[in-house]
């Protein structure tokens, strides 16, 4: 162990401390069969995975997480796209976001007060902003945590004349308690916002943010962590695989040749075990869960008479594309 | 009092010679506080700027910064000082700091301010002159010097007799380097189309018309508060967007003449002389500020400079509100990123920006030290 409590050549996983999030992270991980397990308690914030050695979980805020993975303290992790962009200046050269998770979503956008009917995009911002500070003199105030991600958008569209007032919470609320003008914050639904009379500018939605596996690029990547990462991306991506697509099979005219291409084409699918049918006679598709009715469909008019869709636990691939991505970035 | 001078802290012999030359033209060194408010800076200079400070704070919790450039310093303690108002003329010597990507953050600027002079162009031509020599006596190669007028821009578009909003976007749009096009074919708005009937119904609409239908549409919305703008500020908003609507756009006579005036670029004196012939043409009233233009132009050759070596451009403004008359840049043609050595202006609406109670004359140059030399990088590294 080093001095912070650090297994010397682990590979360290920082994942969220508490809330959805942690739940959410915690089944992800559960799903692709790596199990965490906190050591004394639900209040150690340090842990392992159940049945891969060399792993150091760490309990962390979504935040302090951004920050080890950019100073290399923790080798993956489990955090939302917009504290990595908002935090980190140059996060891709820092950072890998490796896939997005499909939790934690949510927005950042620009909202106005709803009663300023005549602002609909950030064009009628900029025009106001740049009136409302030849008027009195005074800029335009946005409350904001997103400080970095504000300023790069509001400079993207050319809005200048604004201030930033830093906000650290119920954000929402500050037009109306007129410390602010209009806001720049996080928002799933719009129902807060709506709440606070307050209304998303058509063109200001700053970032579709979800939380994310990152991967440091900083980190000391030894061979033997690298060989954990290998290990752990191939299990992650083959639940994330099996959450994400469906086995299609159905029994076809001859020349599947030809239409295996076409269904890769038209839906992405690909056949899952070669391209002969099996002994049954049947071929089988793994498919984009969402496109699998129209996969089916498509099947039915190819010549099928039957379509069967079944979901899929695990689907291990000769290419770990995961781990790909991750040791392309680290070796460029 | 000019206070022994501390090579050491202030950097290099390229300084000390730049100094000198501002202390023989009879400019006195202050030197401001490093610790500056921050407030201060990005209520003049912009959210922009706030991203390049150096941030701290003090005991109490104020927000300070380290002094990201020396203008506003100065002018803060030339209106602190009991000169205030009058006549004053200071110059400067020492670190700036801008937190730059892949660079030091830290770089060594000489600056000169003028204050309280009446005769505007003597100011502007002396302070464009000495900025030169300074930087000529610390060993700069030739320069090459690009001057424009904010306030020539200004009294054009008025003499069109442009709303006010066009004057704001244009000059805006050109210091951020967009085509005239560009910046006419923006619409009254991005949503323009969407309000179409709404800036229909207030083509006739005065002021009071205007504010009682945003007051209806927004008591129908069922929306009580409306925070930050008074429903006066949206009603008027409005307005603007249907005259914008009404005469769809800049009328094409006025963006001609527009086109015309911003293609103008030259030698100071042939386009003192196209901007005669057009004002003549278009029966433009701007012959105040040709006249200035021209005695600028009269006392920087009275100084000695080539000024048939200089570029005049009628599209180079500066998007800086406080600027509002002439503007410059000297630039070293060597160094390839294209920054100047020399920048600077006419300010006159600095001091009441900062709490002043009426604008004062006010022109000023910042050197860039490290870039007298067209091979060193940016800033200073320990």
């Amino acid at each position: 162990m080093t001095a912070n409590g650090v297994a010397e050549g682990a590979l360290v996983l920082a994942v969220p401390s508490k809330g959805r999030l942690q739940e959410n992270a915690a089944a992800f991980f559960a799903r692709a069969g790596l199990e965490f397990v906190q050591g004394r308690g639900a209040r150690d914030y340090r842990g392992a995975i159940a049945d891969l050695a060399g792993v150091e979980v760490a309990f962390l805020s979504a935040s302090e997480i951004v920050g080890q993975l950019a100073s290399g303290a923790a080798h993956l992790g489990v955090t939302g796209e917009d504290l990595v962009r908002e935090q980190i200046a140059d996060a891709d050269q820092r950072l890998a976001l490796l896939a997005p998770l499909g939790f934690g979503k949510a927005n950042v956008v620009v909202a106005a007060p709803r009663a300023w009917i005549d602002v609909r995009s950030m064009a009628d911002l900029e025009d106001v902003a740049a009136t409302f500070h030849a008027r009195r003199g005074e800029r335009m105030r946005v409350a904001t945590k997103y400080v970095n991600l504000t300023r790069r958008f509001f400079a993207e569209h050319g809005v200048s004349e604004y201030r930033i007032v830093e906000s650290l919470g119920a954000t929402e609320g500050a037009p109306a308690a007129g410390g602010a003008e209009l806001i720049v914050d996080i928002t799933t639904t719009g129902a807060t916002l709506a709440a606070n009379a307050l209304k998303t500018l058509d063109d200001g939605v700053i970032l579709r943010s979800q939380a994310n596996l990152v991967a440091s690029l900083t980190a000391a990547w030894t061979p033997a962590v690298r060989q954990i990462a290998r290990t752990m991306l191939l299990r992650i991506s083959a639940a994330e695989e099996g959450r994400q697509s469906r086995e299609v099979r159905a029994r076809l005219p001859s020349q599947t040749g030809a239409l295996i291409e076409q269904a890769g084409a038209l839906f992405g699918a690909r056949a899952a075990h070669g391209e002969a049918p099996d002994a049954s006679d049947l071929i089988a598709f793994h498919c984009p869960k969402e496109k699998v009715a129209d996969l089916a469909d498509w099947l039915l008019d190819a010549g099928a008479d039957r379509v069967s869709v079944s979901a899929l636990e695990h689907v291990f691939s000769a290419r770990n594309t995961l781990y790909e991505a991750l040791s392309a970035r680290i070796d460029s | 009092v000019n206070r022994p001078f501390d090579q050491e802290a202030a950097g290099d012999a390229k300084g000390v010679l730049a100094l000198a030359r501002l202390l023989d033209s009879g400019f006195e060194r202050i030197e401001p506080p490093i610790l500056q408010p921050a407030a201060v800076f990005v209520d003049l200079a912009g959210e922009e700027l706030r991203s390049k400070l150096y941030l701290t704070s003090d005991a109490s919790g104020a927000e300070l910064c380290l002094r990201p450039e020396y203008t506003i310093p100065v002018c803060r303690a030339y209106l602190a000082s009991p000169l205030a108002g009058k006549e004053a003329q200071y110059s400067c010597l020492g670190p700036v700091f801008r937190a730059r990507v892949g660079a030091s953050g830290e770089s060594i600027q000489g600056n000169l301010e003028s204050f309280g002079r009446e005769d505007f162009e003597a100011a502007d031509a002396e302070i464009l002159a000495v900025a030169i020599e300074a930087a000529e006596a610390a060993g700069a190669g030739a320069l090459r010097t690009r001057i424009g007028d904010a306030g020539l821009f200004d009294s054009v578009l008025h003499a069109l007799d442009l709303p006010e909003v066009w004057l704001r976007r244009l000059r805006r749009g050109l210091a951020r380097g967009r085509s005239l096009g560009d910046v006419l074919a923006d619409a009254g708005n991005g949503s323009g189309a969407d309000q179409s009937g709404v800036l229909a119904a207030l083509e006739r609409a005065d002021h009071v018309g205007a504010r009682a239908l945003v007051e209806d549409l927004l008591s129908i919305a069922g929306i009580a508060s409306v925070g930050g703008r008074s429903v006066g500020e949206i009603a008027d908003r409005f307005l603007e967007q249907a005259a914008i609507r009404a005469e769809d756009g800049v009328p094409k006579k006025k963006r001609l003449i527009l086109q015309k005036f911003l293609a103008i670029v030259g030698d100071p004196d042939s386009a003192a002389l196209q901007l005669r012939k057009l004002a003549a043409e278009a029966k433009l009233d701007i012959a105040a500020a040709l006249d200035a233009l021209d005695q600028r132009i009269g006392f920087l050759a009275a100084r000695g400079m080539k000024v048939e070596d200089f570029t005049f451009a009628t599209a180079f403004v500066r998007d800086i509100d406080y600027y509002t008359g002439f503007v410059f840049e000297a630039h070293d043609p060597r160094r390839a990123d294209g920054k100047p050595t020399i920048a600077g202006g006419r300010y006159d609406r600095l001091a009441r920006r900062l709490g002043a109670s009426a604008d004062i004359p006010a022109v000023g140059a910042a050197i860039w030290i490290d870039r007298l030399d067209p091979q060193t990088g940016e800033g200073r590294t320990q």
